[in-house]
């Protein structure tokens, strides 16, 4: 469950990252994103895949920044499958992966703590 | 000035990639298997299928050590050299080895084995010959039948040209974000070149630290000038400065006992008080010159070198050992290997290891397929091929389909060769080999989309037939597997049919190509009637 934390990040990011374009948000949402949205997503994307990298050197070191690499490999390829063939499912799957965030960072809270 | 930087890196990425593209994608393709060559030799040897995990494997390896020492004593006391490797997460068994002495001519002694379960101590099975993921391993960056020296500069030759074409790739990538998660399918060109670009961007840190680093693990092979220059001896001075193994040089003569090994062990233990011992070896045991050498798992540290400590066999004093905190240099050399090789990975991480392998190959792939798609259609209607597209047609459909029917072959014929058959690893490479040459002929005879499409529906049968025939040839099966939470057994049953699945459906894809392409060239002639 650990693991699953710095991974929902980095998919997250990537998924914002797609978001923050105009013809992926406009495949989701059915309109063009404001240039507010815009920064918006564009910051949440970034503070999580720093974020991501962050724990992923703290949980393995030597070896983080290479899961790292991995994690960006496998968030990259997912969200340009739910992009290019299941625009429908996307909303659903942003919900899923917001999910997977909280509990993975509950889990990591509790643990922490 | 901007139009001919572009049109000329253009040119170096089309033409650095494709001459070696075919090459690269063997060192690729093997190079992912070797990510799980522990698990490749386990699958290959069905008597150590069975062996449970030890519920304490680190603290039962102090009493294994003692009993191997007390083993080898027994067996063979005047044995040049002892070793005893221990049971690691990835190899379940225990192997206690005496060294046989060197036949003339021959470079390094083999070893007497002989492997025990780890759990009640008895032996093992006889093991069937097999040289299982150390033959993609060696394949990576041998390429087994050319001399290892020549064969390791042709890699480094092709790692370079790898290296070129993935900078000029993302020099003349223009929309390399803009696209990032564009993926436009049934296009042509268009979809193979989405294809293309999104694995090699989805990937790029890994493709660019596996291609860099793959170069750094020869670099003392390309560039051996500074270390002839600085070494008397060359690169064997530079090695033994390196590695703590090597300036051991015990003359003393005579015979004598050896140290009890708890004493030696005592000392590892004080050292590291959670030391995980991979593997303990004994030179001349016995004699007044033994030396004892005691090798650690690194753990989490990025070490390619695994840590050990050096003893007097007759003393236990003890006498070298890796150094605790590297040099800069030797710390970056040490970690660029590992990150290579990823030898201490995590599953998790060896599995994201295995997906940047299969980008890479998806990569190289499609890269070939490309320029013979894009000459193809350049192509003015009724001229014949070039000599040139037809041997890059050729090569395509030989190397791409042909590798991994190679790949089920060699393991086909890890479970179908008898036990007793002579010389049974080279056997299996030979399998190997051979059906990798027939799908050459295949290809170089006619190389159409229908051949294509055979070649996928063969491909697809032998994935499937593999985990079927080890079904039917050993103990267990995919559903046992999973019921007895042997999971690298599983993964390696349940790859081979995800990718039977790929290749039937690519099969499908290409025959209703075909069937369209008739179809409509029926009704042109219909037409013209």
């Amino acid at each position: 469950m650990i693991t699953l934390l710095p991974f929902s990040l980095c998919l997250i990011a990537f998924n914002c990252f797609a978001l923050a374009k105009y013809n992926h948000f406009k495949d989701v949402f059915n309109k063009r994103p404001t240039q507010q949205q815009r920064l918006i997503l564009l910051s949440v994307a970034w503070i999580s895949i720093l974020l991501s990298l962050l724990l992923c050197v703290n949980q393995l070191q030597g070896y983080g920044g290479l899961q790292f690499c991995g994690y960006m490999t496998l968030s990259a390829l997912i969200v340009m499958i739910f992009y290019s063939f299941l625009v429908r499912l996307t909303k659903l799957f942003n919900l899923l992966i917001l999910v997977i965030l909280a509990m993975s960072t509950l889990f990591f809270g509790l643990n922490g703590l | 000035m901007k139009g001919s930087f572009f049109r000329s890196m253009t040119w170096l990425h089309t033409w650095v990639g494709l001459l070696v593209c075919w090459l690269l994608y063997l060192i690729f393709f093997a190079g992912t298997i070797s990510f799980f060559r522990d698990e490749v030799s386990l699958w290959n040897q069905p008597s150590i299928h069975n062996i449970e995990q030890q519920t304490d494997r680190i603290g039962a390896q102090k009493q294994q050590i003692i009993t191997g020492v007390e083993y080898l004593n027994a067996q063979a006391p005047n044995a040049p050299n002892w070793r005893i490797t221990l049971p690691e997460e990835r190899i379940p068994y225990l192997t206690y080895g005496f060294a046989k002495p060197k036949e003339p001519g021959q470079r390094r002694a083999s070893f007497n084995n002989s492997r025990l379960d780890p759990n009640t101590m008895q032996p093992l099975p006889p093991f069937v010959d097999t040289r299982g993921g150390n033959f993609f391993y060696r394949l990576h960056f041998d390429l087994h039948y050319i001399d290892v020296k020549t064969a390791r500069w042709i890699v480094c030759f092709a790692s370079l040209f790898m290296l070129i074409a993935l900078i000029s790739g993302i020099v003349i990538h223009k929309r390399i974000f803009k696209d990032m998660f564009v993926f436009r399918a049934n296009k042509g060109s268009r979809s193979w070149l989405d294809v293309h670009n999104l694995s090699s961007v989805f990937a790029l840190p890994f493709h660019l630290m596996i291609t860099y680093t793959g170069i750094i693990t020869l670099i003392f092979m390309l560039f051996p000038h500074p270390v002839n220059t600085v070494y008397e001896e060359g690169m064997t001075g530079f090695f033994k400065d390196f590695s703590p193994s090597n300036p051991i040089n015990n003359k003393a003569k005579g015979e004598a006992e050896l140290v009890p090994m708890k004493t030696i062990l005592d000392q590892v233990y004080t050292k590291w008080p959670n030391a995980d011992i991979n593997r303990v070896m004994i030179s001349n045991p016995n004699k007044a010159a033994a030396t004892i050498m005691v090798l650690v798992s690194p753990g989490k540290a990025l070490r390619d070198q695994t840590p050990r400590l050096i003893f007097n066999g007759v003393t236990g004093e003890l006498i070298a050992q890796t150094d605790d905190e590297l040099t800069g240099s030797k710390a970056l050399y040490e970690s660029l290997n590992s990150m290579h090789t990823g030898r201490f990975a995590e599953p998790l991480l060896r599995g994201l290891y295995f997906l940047g392998g299969i980008a890479g190959c998806i990569m190289i792939a499609t890269g070939c397929i490309m320029w013979a798609k894009r000459l193809r259609e350049r192509m003015k209607k009724n001229t014949q091929p070039s000599w040139g597209l037809k041997l890059v047609e050729g090569l395509n459909l030989g190397t791409l389909m042909g590798l991994p029917l190679a790949t089920s072959a060699f393991f086909l014929a890890n479970r179908l060769l008898s036990k007793q058959v002579a010389e049974r690893a080279d056997k299996e490479i030979l399998a190997f080999f051979l059906t990798w040459l027939c799908v050459f002929i295949i290809a170089f005879v006619k190389r159409d989309k229908l051949q294509w499409c055979v070649m996928a529906a063969i491909n697809s049968i032998a994935c499937f037939s593999v985990p079927v025939v080890n079904a039917l040839t050993t103990e267990g099966n995919i559903i046992q597997y999973l019921r007895n939470d042997q999971w690298a057994l599983f993964m390696f049953d349940s790859l081979f049919l995800l990718f039977g699945l790929l290749f039937l459906l690519q099969t499908e894809k290409l025959r209703t190509g075909l069937q369209t392409k008739k179809r409509l060239h029926i009704s042109t002639q219909e037409q013209k009637i």
